[in-house]
């Protein structure tokens, strides 16, 4: 066997834990047409299947194959990072839409959460633009019917899945567009191939090109991310979804859209020496829509009443300050030898991308927890008073609330800090250092902004007294299981950030 | 070296000590949280007693300190010292003033990138700090009895929460370790004053304090990590230690060349207005102090007394700890100027104010306004007397505001009005109660014999300072002075009205209205006693932080050679 068979056929073991999902999910879809299925038995086998893969990732764990350029997979530490959250993330969800569809509908929901999972976790094994790609619409694709399975009946429901439908479609033309130009600048699909290449081509005539690439695929991956001007589906997305699916459309299009550009752009590391105009120009480019993604994000989230719109905006603001880090990147290759890092902007990324999940995943079971057809929980007036009549849910939503502010000893500050660390720990030769400054000024203003607004939820539950007849006791069911992850999650990650910060920072070391 | 020993150990008491009894408190109600409220309240004094007392003698015990003394230097020992810390390394069985315990790394093993540590300790600055929290916890809890009925446990745990936060603040010796505890007052101060407030106007209030002071904390954070990471870039070392910070930048500041010293001081510009601007909220100077009269007089009395006497210490606490020795040609350059001339307009703003209020609770809410700008006036004066005479003031001051608030809350639980022109002659109805505000009224408009005479001297001495007369030095004394008098006029005015002349008192909130009772007598007693004994002598108090307030005068003075 040559050595180049060897790659491949290693290369490919890596996709082990992801078919063994697709397979569970595929006997799923079959399990929904057999009569006397009902939801129980889909999330067990759910969650049964996520088992199967983690368990299938630790015994058939390939060794990382020796050349890069031809594998189209590559199990690096940041594949492993991306997969152990997708997969985590993905028991969550579970749990979260154990009681969201019917009995009839449950077992095709839970075949397309784990089909998302799946694809989910390949956008970091990725190391192919085609593979990328097919990679993010697997996480695109299923969710068109997990907005739709739910919520069947409601008006809001179908224009939330249209929306999301056509916009989605929209943005996956972009993305192809914008990979269309790099494989005709480089002749290769290969990312690894791509980050060698693509740095000597632009120092010459090709740079706007490069830069037309740059901007459609950010234009594609920025939907995902609900960057600014690319959130509009958003807030009306998620007011009319369902919340599980919400809750899924909130985190894992974030994780794979900001695994997908860390990865894309990794070259512009490697490319300062030759080409620092182009370099400065796509610097330039993530901190104009860093700084305009936040300021929206947190404007319009003032104006909003409905929590779940509110929500929506959050995670626009929230995008915004993860693409601080995307802009500073690459400052990291001007770095002196003996400088040592203090933080970086993709380890902060990953790192505010967990705590992120954890408190919005939280924010919204809780949400749904609460929810009633009879008694609904929409508004901000909706959760007044909530301290007197459920006092848990209070103090979990409380929590997480908090944490989006970013108060300390949550996760949510210990992020927001490492961001604001990494630009201002641009290193001293490295340009624009004087406005990355000014990026971490208008974080702080921004996130003093967001305070506002989750502010005026926390005030409502804990503050005042209910407006209308109190929402009925619940009992807890698996939701509440995913709530108290969440909830340990932002406190352990805020009050001891060590482990996690190693994990993230041994993450993104490759790139 | 055995009571270095003892507090080491029983330092993290004090912030364990107001946790456990947070959540400890959470599960009682009615009269038993009550009973353990005030169990856990004198537990903590009793420690604070045992820290300070032991304390003491170890902060002025500069031997161990002689022996990092740089002669060449000219440095008598380094900027900041702080004694008995958890977690010391210990170096052949003794100090080494720093601390083991990371929290949060940036860099893994790389020996100049340090971790944001869990580093408290005590010095000269906050020993008496760290007392004056002690000791007003019990005054908050004793006149918590009768004026919050209402989910009692809640309330007791949420104040013991408030206290941890405080504590750790004037503990704190690393710079993220001081900011989170900075922040995370906060949150109980929103769920005490929305949640038991008396007025109708509490969550608004709530709502601005928490917005406000959020506001300038994250410009804080900015100008923190802003300063850690420039002290990073000119020396190679990323420390979130305040003493290694305040050496590097003393010395750094002495060694650079001429080019390098006015680099170094523009940044400082910019990172001192950063790191001020937290802390210019939460004194508050003039114009950032407009949430402060909702917040004092919407909240329930006894965290009124904590917002006074503890809260806004912080604030000044803050200025003394973090930005004069990490901004010290800053502190000369833009602090004095600036925040001289926001503390020298709070002054008499918040007199004129004061006098105009029609309400006891904001009439102390706009003197605590008018006093606090005297203190942050000598702050930035930046010499030996106005700092040690600041750090006195902010503890006289939280002795005698607090006690203020004290009574203005016994007042109003007796009858359902707090207007002050409701009220006339109350000396006849309740002797004692009268009896001891006009005493502490005379501590607050500083009597000699007083508390606050001592420190108002101290402060009027650094203003005085004739090296700083390019900044109009004398004028901001002349301003202070005026400040003293407007505030015996207000304070006297209000006495008078109220206290003097023919019985008329407003309608009884509860039952026949009587005379302190012997609780009462307890919460207050105390802070009197206390308020004599700093005024009659305050030199034993002056001499525990001699030390550490000339040392930093020390980088002042180094500071004034260099800023031209």
């Amino acid at each position: 066997m040559n050595s180049l068979e060897h790659t491949l056929q290693q290369a490919f073991q890596l996709a082990v834990p992801e078919v063994a999902l697709v397979g569970v999910a595929c006997v799923l879809f079959l399990l929904g047409t057999a009569r006397g299925v009902n939801r129980h038995l889909a999330g067990f086998i759910a969650l049964g299947g996520l088992a199967i893969a983690a368990i299938s990732h630790f015994t058939a764990l390939p060794r990382v194959p020796g050349i890069e350029t031809v594998t189209p997979l590559l199990g690096d530490k940041f594949a492993m990072f991306v997969r152990m959250a997708a997969f985590a993330t993905g028991a969550a969800l579970v749990l979260f839409a154990w009681n969201e569809c019917d009995d009839r509908r449950s077992s095709d929901y839970m075949a397309c959460l784990l089909i998302a999972t799946a694809g989910s976790s390949l956008v970091g094994t990725a190391n192919d633009l085609i593979f990328l790609f097919l990679a993010l619409e697997l996480v695109s694709i299923p969710t068109y019917v997990m907005l739709y399975l739910p919520g069947l009946q409601s008006k809001k429901g179908q224009e939330a899945v249209v929306k999301y439908f056509m916009l989605s479609v929209m943005s996956s033309a972009m993305l192809l567009f914008g990979f269309s130009y790099i494989y005709g600048l480089t002749g290769t699909t290969n990312l690894a191939a791509i980050q060698e290449i693509l740095p000597r081509l632009v120092a010459g005539s090709e740079s706007t090109t490069a830069i037309i690439a740059i901007v459609f695929v950010t234009a594609g991956l920025g939907f995902r991310i609900t960057a600014f001007p690319f959130h509009f589906y958003a807030p009306d997305v998620y007011e009319g979804g369902p919340t599980g699916t919400v809750a899924f459309l909130a985190f894992v299009p974030k994780v794979s859209g900001f695994a997908a550009l860390l990865k894309l752009f990794a070259f512009l590391g490697s490319a300062h020496a030759v080409a620092n105009e182009f370099v400065k120009q796509a610097m330039m480019l993530f901190w104009i829509l860093s700084a305009i993604t936040m300021t929206a994000g947190n404007v319009m989230g003032l104006l909003q009443n409905n929590l779940k719109r509110m929500l929506a905006y959050s995670g626009v603001a929230n995008a915004g300050y993860m693409l601080i880090g995307l802009a500073v990147m690459p400052t990291q290759a001007y770095r002196g030898i003996d400088e040592a890092v203090v933080a970086t902007g993709p380890e902060a990324i990953m790192f505010y991308l967990l705590a992120y999940g954890a408190m919005t995943i939280g924010t919204l079971t809780v949400i749904s927890h609460l929810h009633s057809p009879n008694r609904p929980v929409e508004t901000v007036d909706d959760v007044a008073g909530l301290r007197e009549t459920h006092p848990y849910s209070a103090a979990l939503l409380g929590i997480f609330l908090l944490s989006m502010i970013g108060l300390p000893l949550t996760a949510g500050f210990a992020g927001k800090f490492l961001l604001f660390m990494s630009a201002l720990a641009a290193p001293a030769a490295a340009p624009m250092r004087d406005l990355f400054v000014a990026l971490a000024v208008i974080g702080a203003v921004n996130a003093a902004i967001g305070a506002y607004y989750y502010l005026r939820v926390i005030n409502a539950m804990f503050l005042r007294t209910s407006l209308s007849a109190p929402t009925p006791r619940r009992t807890a069911g698996p939701l509440w299981v995913t709530a108290i992850i969440c909830a340990v999650f932002t406190v352990a990650f805020g009050v001891y950030p060590l482990p996690m910060i190693n994990l993230s920072r041994a993450a993104v070391g490759g790139l | 070296m055995l009571t270095s020993d003892l507090i080491r150990t029983l330092l993290p008491g004090l912030l364990l000590l107001p946790i456990a009894a947070g959540v400890a408190l959470r599960f009682l109600d009615g009269q038993k949280a009550r009973m353990a409220a005030l169990s856990f309240a004198i537990a903590q004094l009793l420690l604070t007693i045992v820290i300070v007392a032991g304390g003491m003698f170890e902060v002025q015990d500069t031997a161990g300190l002689e022996a990092l003394t740089n002669i060449r230097e000219k440095r008598s020992g380094p900027v900041f010292a702080p004694r008995c810390v958890p977690g010391d390394p210990m170096t052949n069985g003794k100090q080494t003033f720093t601390t083991k315990f990371d929290v949060m790394p940036f860099s893994s093993g790389h020996p100049k990138i340090k971790a944001a540590q869990f580093f408290i300790g005590i010095d000269g600055l906050n020993i008496w700090l760290i007392g004056l929290a002690g000791v007003m916890l019990l005054p908050v809890v004793l006149l918590s009895w009768d004026t919050v009925t209402d989910r009692l446990g809640a309330y007791y745990s949420w104040l013991f929460l408030l206290q941890a936060g405080v504590t750790g603040a004037f503990l704190s010796f690393d710079l993220l370790f001081f900011y989170v505890c900075f922040e995370l007052t906060l949150v109980p101060l929103l769920f005490l004053i929305g949640g038991w407030g008396p007025g109708p106007n509490r969550r608004d209030a709530a709502r601005k304090l928490f917005l406000y002071t959020l506001a300038g904390g994250l410009m804080t954070l900015v100008g923190l990590a802003g300063t850690v990471l420039y002290v990073y870039d000119r020396t190679g070392e990323l420390t979130f230690s305040i003493p290694k910070l305040a050496e590097l930048i003393d010395v750094n500041m002495k060694r650079a060349d001429e080019a390098g010293q006015a680099s170094w001081q523009n940044a400082q510009m910019y990172l001192f207005l950063a790191m001020a601007f937290g802390f210019m909220v939460k004194i508050p100077l003039v114009p950032f102090h407009s949430w402060l009269p909702g917040a004092y007089s919407e909240a329930p009395p006894g965290v009124t007394v904590m917002l006074s006497a503890l809260l806004a210490k912080m604030g000044t606490f803050g200025l003394l700890r973090i930005c004069l020795p990490l901004a010290p040609d800053a502190t000369l350059s833009v602090g004095m100027p600036l925040l001289g001339f926001l503390g020298a307009f709070g002054i008499v703003y918040g007199a004129m104010c004061a006098y105009m209020q029609t309400d006891f609770r904001r009439l102390v809410a706009y003197s605590s306004i008018s006093h606090l700008g005297f203190c942050a006036l000598a702050i930035v004066s930046f010499n030996s007397f106005g700092i040690s005479g600041s750090v006195l003031h902010m503890v006289n001051h939280g002795l005698s505001t607090g006690a203020m608030f004290v009574l203005v809350g016994m007042l109003t639980r007796r009858y359902a009005s707090s207007q002050i022109a409701d009220f006339s002659g109350i000396w006849l109805k309740l002797p004692m109660l009268t009896f001891f505000m006009i005493f502490i009224a005379l501590a607050t408009v500083g009597l000699p014999g007083l508390n606050n005479f001592v420190s108002e001297v101290l402060m009027m001495g650094g203003l005085i300072d004739m090296r700083n007369t390019k900044v109009t030095g004398i004028v901001f004394a002349a301003v202070a002075g005026f400040g003293i008098f407007l505030s015996a006029w207000y304070t006297l005015t209000m006495i008078r009205t109220a206290f003097f002349g023919p019985l008329k008192e407003p309608q009884a909130a509860v039952g026949e209205v009587k005379d302190l009772t012997g609780r009462e007598r307890f919460a207050i007693g105390p802070l009197a006693l206390l308020c004599l004994l700093l005024g009659v002598m305050a030199q034993p108090v002056l001499d525990v932080m001699k030390r550490d307030s000339d040392r930093l005068a020390q980088v002042a003075d180094d500071a004034r050679l260099r800023v031209k």
